[in-house]
């Protein structure tokens, strides 16, 4: 809270007593009560108001919690029909925007230096009117995607005023499905998916794992072991990278990139002769073709036909993003052809009776680039979108945006194209404004004010009403009366207000529509990718769960959370095929140049296993060159952290990628080949897990659906703690203990040797300090759930006040992250050695395969253990066990030495190194800081505290009502975000309490990590469930 | 989880009151008062006195001191205006008033002479009723401007002759919040629950000393830290002893307040 002073802290908040506290031992404070204290609001008890989350199109529901007014974290609406009450990694993120550094706090006008001079928004509103007003046909508006009301006002003024047009564009468009939709079902909207009910689902690289919360939901719903003794739903992905959806996916098809639509087809054709459905569409495909097309074998291809034509519900995911090709709405309609043929359409699939809103398209704007290169354009009007940095340089945007006279930007925050406009009128920040969302139909939810507006920013509803009635005469009449929020009350008239403010919205089924296929189904023929450029390898860039298309690198967390899969922070990285980076003499951390016919980058290498040879694949959203977070620019204010010599943090794709297009218009980002150079530099990445290699210790077992059935599991389990006896993990001792094992044990459910009883996993009071206590903490994880999307480590760092410690210190491993999540391929490999005799140990991600899949997710947090390690080392019982057998971390009392963290068994425990707590939240982001937790300092270890302080408030209700706290009282932070549910958090002396319940539901699965140490944790695991041949259909 | 979807229909806008900036002007209001002279009660008699034998009253405060000044000696010439000739303000209010910025007594000059001995002390007003939800809430209540004058608005003109209250009616019509110096104050990484303590019957008095008892609240310096601290420091020794002689009912888990 460097930059906060006391007198903008008042500015802001009307506080009162408990928010004002601050730090101990400095000269008296003030107290500073409301003047009228709002009726709902009682200082020191949160209040939660239901809002939408704003940081992309899907349009979740949230509760935003707000302590004596001010929003410190934003969890799922459960009863939002989208999230159904969880929330992904960029929407818990999406709560510093209010308080960001780099907000833009009132109206400016660059001068002729280009730097910024104030203006008032009566003489920038003017400025505006009187420029659209010379010459109202040479105006445009270039806008992000907004809700309908917004969007309403906008196209009413476009038309009142007689503007060139408005386009709202997205970056990553929808444009090619729904012309596929078209084309096979003659309807022009985008499909929706159902997967709860599905049996088999094939993924083709729609990456649907990586980025959206509601398909991961009912993805979890599909495989729930305790619903589906089959084990449920397979899912079966098809892509050319191991990303996140082919990590938790049952089989993992590499397939060339862009090959997806062509192999859909024939499979559709193949699946239907084998099923006897008679569909003309598809019996023009050549399935010779396509299994050269996407370079796999026969075989594999009859594999997935039997698959698929055996699955009774199976259903199939058009290509995302990553896949984009020239030919993406033909790859598209293949795939939807598929699922005729697989019977998912009207099931798994269904259409909503509205069309979808019609949007610009990457074609369209390139049209209004034209417009401006050729002097047509005087006036532009931009908002929620930064064109500059997300369209392809080679579109040539920022050298036509030059040539428009007056350029006006509404953003919040500063970005590369309000450093190009010439009047910036900002908006309010997501939880200051009004609006609303409509998501489909029948589902509209809303969006309320949760936070005073801090700066002098203005709704861009108002200010759009401003202008137009400033032009005057039939613009002004044209519009509506009143303001913009009323306006938004008018589009809600038919609704009733109060009710739609407390659910989040108005929550309707959505009304379908029967389809069927048309006779342009017919012509579907998906071309194969079309490449420009020369090179060995095929530019694969993909969107990134948690930059999404550039707007989350500006959120702390979405840069300091390392990559799900990757595990990379902090900058971009390209991986390689490990085959193609020894031919190349590439190792980890070179800095290698990619080149492609329109332009070239340089950036680090991560060489891994689970990437085909001819593919590069570089996420997209980083490479700004303007923001605190986006860029370096605030590097110098981290502690630890030097400046950098540059601006730009990573590389941005739009400099790489052609301006090409796919049918419908829409972006096509897998369309280019590109060549890689080494450069001979090396840049150091901060990568946060060093090996994927889990050495045979069962960190993360697997058990398959054949071991479950039997009544058996956790084979691994017992081979590992066998193998640890007899001294074969570890380091140099080549073990041949793991792997053989299984049977023997198979029966015993909690595993262990010859001569060591591992306890059960059952919770056992004799382990606690004190058993007549009513409570004790504890956790079930399951891993056959975690997707491993990361969603709970922001909730963690948002809820605790985790600082964020920047590149230089993250590459340090001085991350403060309380918790990680492990990500290892299969059961390790013990048989190496560090240099020396033959095999080397390679200090990256090395397990993966190509087309193997056996990916494991492990959350590990801080285990609370029954007999901690910690404890008995801490020289100041800074650390000690509770009579809830919580592990409790005294920061007040820790004196930094260290010992603890040496001698957690679990690598949980995190240390201050440099006052991040204090210092590295710039301007006003300390105000977001959870008043419940303490802000640590500096030389201080600190950990997971099982949300202790969510634990307190929960006390509170129970308390006074003479009853135990249960379920309904407490979630942690991570559990309430997970989609898949995978946590459950509660008392483990409660029988009948949900963790009790999914940790004995999994019995057979269930195990503590390194167990063998007996450290009796309090956390129990349930093993990931390998979905074998054996035990499912 | 309590509160889990408290949402209300009231506007964005509306919730969050306009804030205003309002401590500067307040803490110059009150400085000006108080460069500008210290009111006394004998500044009219100092009046009266200059010009004649008579002392006359010029507020209904002056007219209880001076009234006790003749009882003390009769032979005072005293006039008291018909308008000042009333019960009340009491001349305790008066004082209180006074002795509440009293420059020479220990502890900090408040924006407003506020007393608790008066409210808590002569007229017994219950703690919660302006320290509201204090039972409720782990944070003690500060009123709101809005709830002083509750009680305020309704007394009659001649008590904007207490400079309390006239200030405190600049703040309302200001709409101004009062930055209050605060006097009980629990480090950082100190949890406390006002909520829990009240519920298990301790006094307000107990940690907060006998406020009522004192019309001016003292903040002391302390020469070992060397800070304003008030009487009652509130260090941990002093919370862990009492949390030793309740050990039923009072925890002495660490985790009870740091975390």
């Amino acid at each position: 809270m460097s930059e906060l002073d006391r007198r903008d802290f008042l500015k802001i908040v009307g506080l009162s007593a408990g928010a004002a506290a601050t730090v101990g031992c400095e000269p008296p404070d003030k107290l500073v009560p409301y003047v009228i204290q709002p009726e709902e609001i009682t200082p020191g008890i949160a209040v939660h108001y239901a809002s939408t989350c704003q940081e992309c199109p899907v349009g979740c529901g949230i509760h935003v919690r707000t302590r004596e007014g001010r929003p410190i974290k934003f969890e799922g609406n459960p009863e939002h029909p989208i999230n159904k009450g969880f929330l992904c990694t960029r929407g818990q993120g999406g709560l510093a925007r209010a308080y960001h550094p780099d907000r833009i706090t009132a109206p400016g006008v660059r001068g002729g230096d280009g730097s910024l001079q104030a203006i008032s928004w009566d003489e920038a509103t003017a400025q505006v009117a009187a420029k659209i007003g010379a010459a109202p046909e040479k105006t445009w508006i270039l806008g992000g995607p907004v809700g309908p009301s917004l969007t309403g006002v906008i196209d009413q003024f476009a038309s009142a005023a007689g503007l060139g047009g408005h386009l709202t564009y997205e970056n990553f468009s929808k444009h090619a499905l729904i012309e596929a939709s078209e084309q096979v079902f003659g309807v022009s909207a985008e499909p929706l998916f159902d997967l709860s009910k599905s049996d088999l689902i094939v993924d083709f690289a729609a990456d649907f794992l990586d980025t959206t919360v509601e398909l991961e939901g009912q993805f979890a719903e599909a495989r729930d072991l305790t619903k589906h003794e089959d084990g449920g739903a397979r899912l079966i992905a098809i892509t050319p990278r191991q990303n996140l959806t082919a990590s938790n996916a049952d089989h993992w098809v590499p397939a060339s990139a862009g090959s997806e639509g062509v192999l859909a087809l024939a499979l559709a054709k193949a699946v239907a002769q084998k099923k006897g459905v008679s569909l003309p569409a598809v019996e023009g495909a050549s399935i010779s073709g396509a299994v050269s097309e996407a370079g796999i074998s026969q075989g594999l291809f009859d594999k997935l036909v039997e698959k698929l034509a055996s699955a009774h519900h199976a259903v199939a995911l058009p290509p995302g993003v990553a896949s984009s090709t020239a030919s993406s709405a033909g790859a598209s309609a293949a795939v939807l052809l598929l699922n005729v043929v697989l019977g998912a359409v009207g099931e798994q699939i269904t259409y909503a009776e509205e069309d979808a809103k019609k949007t610009a398209s990457l074609a369209d704007v390139m049209g209004l680039i034209e417009k401006m290169n050729a002097g047509d354009v005087d006036c532009l009007l931009i908002h929620d979108l930064n064109p500059v940095y997300s369209l392809p340089v080679a579109a040539g945007f920022a050298e036509a945006l030059a040539k428009v006279d007056l350029v006006v930007d509404f953003a919040a925050l500063i970005d590369e194209t309000t450093e190009l406009a010439g009047l910036l009128m900002p908006d309010h920040a997501s939880v200051e404004g009004w609006g609303d969302m409509n998501p489909r139909q029948g589902v509209r939810s809303i969006i309320q004010p949760t936070l005073r507006p801090i700066h002098d920013s203005r709704a861009l509803g108002d200010t759009i009403l401003a202008i137009g009635r400033q032009m005057g005469g039939a613009v002004a009449s044209a519009l509506p009366e009143g303001t913009w929020k009323s306006v938004l009350e008018a589009n809600w008239s038919g609704t009733n207000w109060r009710q739609a403010l407390a659910r989040g919205g108005d929550f309707q089924p959505t009304p379908t529509r029967t389809v069927s296929v048309q006779s342009s189904a017919g012509n579907v023929r998906p071309a194969p990718a079309k490449l420009a450029g020369a090179g060995d390898f095929v530019l694969v860039a993909y969107p990134h769960s948690y930059y999404g298309d550039g707007g989350g690198a500006s959120l702390p967390w979405m840069q300091e959370i390392p990559d799900p899969v990757t595990k990379i922070s902090w900058n971009s990285w390209a991986e390689i095929s490990k085959g193609k980076a020894e031919e190349l003499g590439i190792t980890f951390g070179d800095v290698i140049r990619v080149e492609t016919a329109a332009g070239a980058v340089e950036l680090s290498a991560l060489p891994r296993g689970g990437i085909r040879d001819d593919v590069i694949a570089i996420p997209i959203g980083q490479g700004h060159t303007v923001g605190h977070y986006a860029s370096h620019a605030g590097d110098a204010a981290y502690e630890g952290q030097s400046a950098s010599e540059t601006l730009q943090r990573g590389v941005n794709l739009a400099e790489i990628l052609p301006a090409a297009t796919d049918e419908a218009g829409g972006q096509a980002y897998l369309s280019t080949r590109a060549t890689v150079s080494k450069t001979g530099r090396f840049r150091r990445l901060a990568l946060s897990q060093w090996t994927d290699n889990q050495r045979k210790r069962g960190l993360a077992p697997e058990v398959s659906l054949y071991e479950l059935a039997k009544g058996g599991g956790m084979a691994h389990f017992a081979a590992t703690a066998e193998a640890a006896e007899s001294g074969g993990y570890g380091d140099d001792h080549g073990s041949d203990h793991g792997g053989e094992h299984g049977d023997e044990h198979g029966g015993d459910d909690h595993g262990g040797g010859h001569h060591f009883e591992g306890p059960p996993f059952e919770y056992d009071p004799a382990y606690d300090a004190n058993p007549d206590q009513p409570y004790r903490w504890g956790m079930t994880v399951d891993n056959d759930k975690c997707t491993g999307c990361g969603a709970c480590i922001a909730a963690c760092y948002i809820e605790n006040n985790i600082s964020i410690v920047g590149e230089e210190q993250a590459i340090k491993h001085r991350e403060m992250t309380w918790m990680r999540i492990e990500r290892y391929v299969g059961d390790g490999e013990t048989d190496f050695t560090i240099g020396g005799d033959g095999t080397e140990r390679r200090p990256w991600p090395d397990g993966e395969e190509l087309g193997k899949n056996d990916v494991r997710h492990l959350p590990m947090m801080c285990q609370h253990c029954g007999a901690a390690p910690c404890e008995a080392v801490c020289p100041v019982i800074a650390t000690y066990h509770n009579d809830e057998g919580l592990n409790g971390m005294v920061y007040n009392r820790c004196v930094g030495t260290r010992y603890c963290a040496n001698n957690c068994t679990y690598k949980v425990r995190r240390f201050n190194y440099f006052d991040y707590g204090n210092k590295n939240w710039p301007g006003l982001l300390g105000m977001m800081l959870n008043p419940d937790v303490t802000v640590r300092g500096q030389g201080v270890m600190e950990k997971c505290t099982m949300c202790v302080q969510r634990i307190e408030e929960a006390r509170q209700t129970p308390k006074d009502e003479g009853r135990p706290i249960n379920d309904a009282d407490i979630q942690a932070a991570c559990q309430q975000t997970c989609a898949s549910q995978a946590m459950t958090f509660g008392n483990l002396r409660e029988e009948e309490s949900l963790v009790v319940q999914t940790a004995k539901a999994g019995k057979n699965r269930a195990y503590h990590p390194l167990q063998i140490l007996n450290t009796r944790s309090a956390v129990t695991y349930l093993a990931q469930v390998r979905r074998d041949e054996n035990g499912g259909h | 989880m309590p509160n889990t979807t408290s949402s209300n229909e009231q506007s964005g806008a509306a919730r969050r009151r306009p804030l205003l900036i309002g401590a500067l002007s307040a803490l110059a209001v009150a400085a000006f008062v108080f460069w500008s002279g210290w009111p006394t009660p004998t500044d009219g008699e100092a009046n009266a006195a200059a010009g004649g034998d008579v002392l006359v009253a010029t507020s209904v405060c002056e007219a209880h001191e001076l009234r006790a000044k003749q009882e003390d000696d009769p032979q005072l010439q005293i006039e008291i205006p018909s308008e000042f000739d009333k019960q009340w303000p009491s001349r305790s209010a008066c004082q209180s008033a006074i002795d509440a910025w009293d420059p020479t007594t220990e502890g900090p000059l408040q924006p407003i002479p506020f007393s608790h001995k008066h409210h808590a002390g002569e007229f017994q007003i219950e703690c919660l009723y302006c320290h509201s939800g204090t039972d409720k809430s782990q944070a003690a209540g500060v009123p709101s401007v809005e709830l002083c004058m509750g009680c305020h608005s309704q007394f009659p003109a001649e008590y904007d002759q207490i400079e309390g209250i006239r200030i405190l009616k600049e703040y309302w019509n200001q709409k101004k919040e009062i930055e209050w110096v605060q006097i009980h104050r629990l480090p950082e990484h100190v949890q406390f629950r006002h909520n829990r303590h009240i519920q298990a019957g301790v006094e307000c008095q107990n940690c907060h000393g006998d406020v009522a008892a004192y019309d001016k609240l003292p903040l002391v310096e302390d020469s070992h830290i060397g800070y304003l601290v008030p009487v009652a420091k509130l260090e941990m020794g002093w919370c862990i002893n009492c949390h030793r002689q309740n050990n039923q009912q009072a925890s002495q888990d660490c985790l009870k307040c740091h975390y």
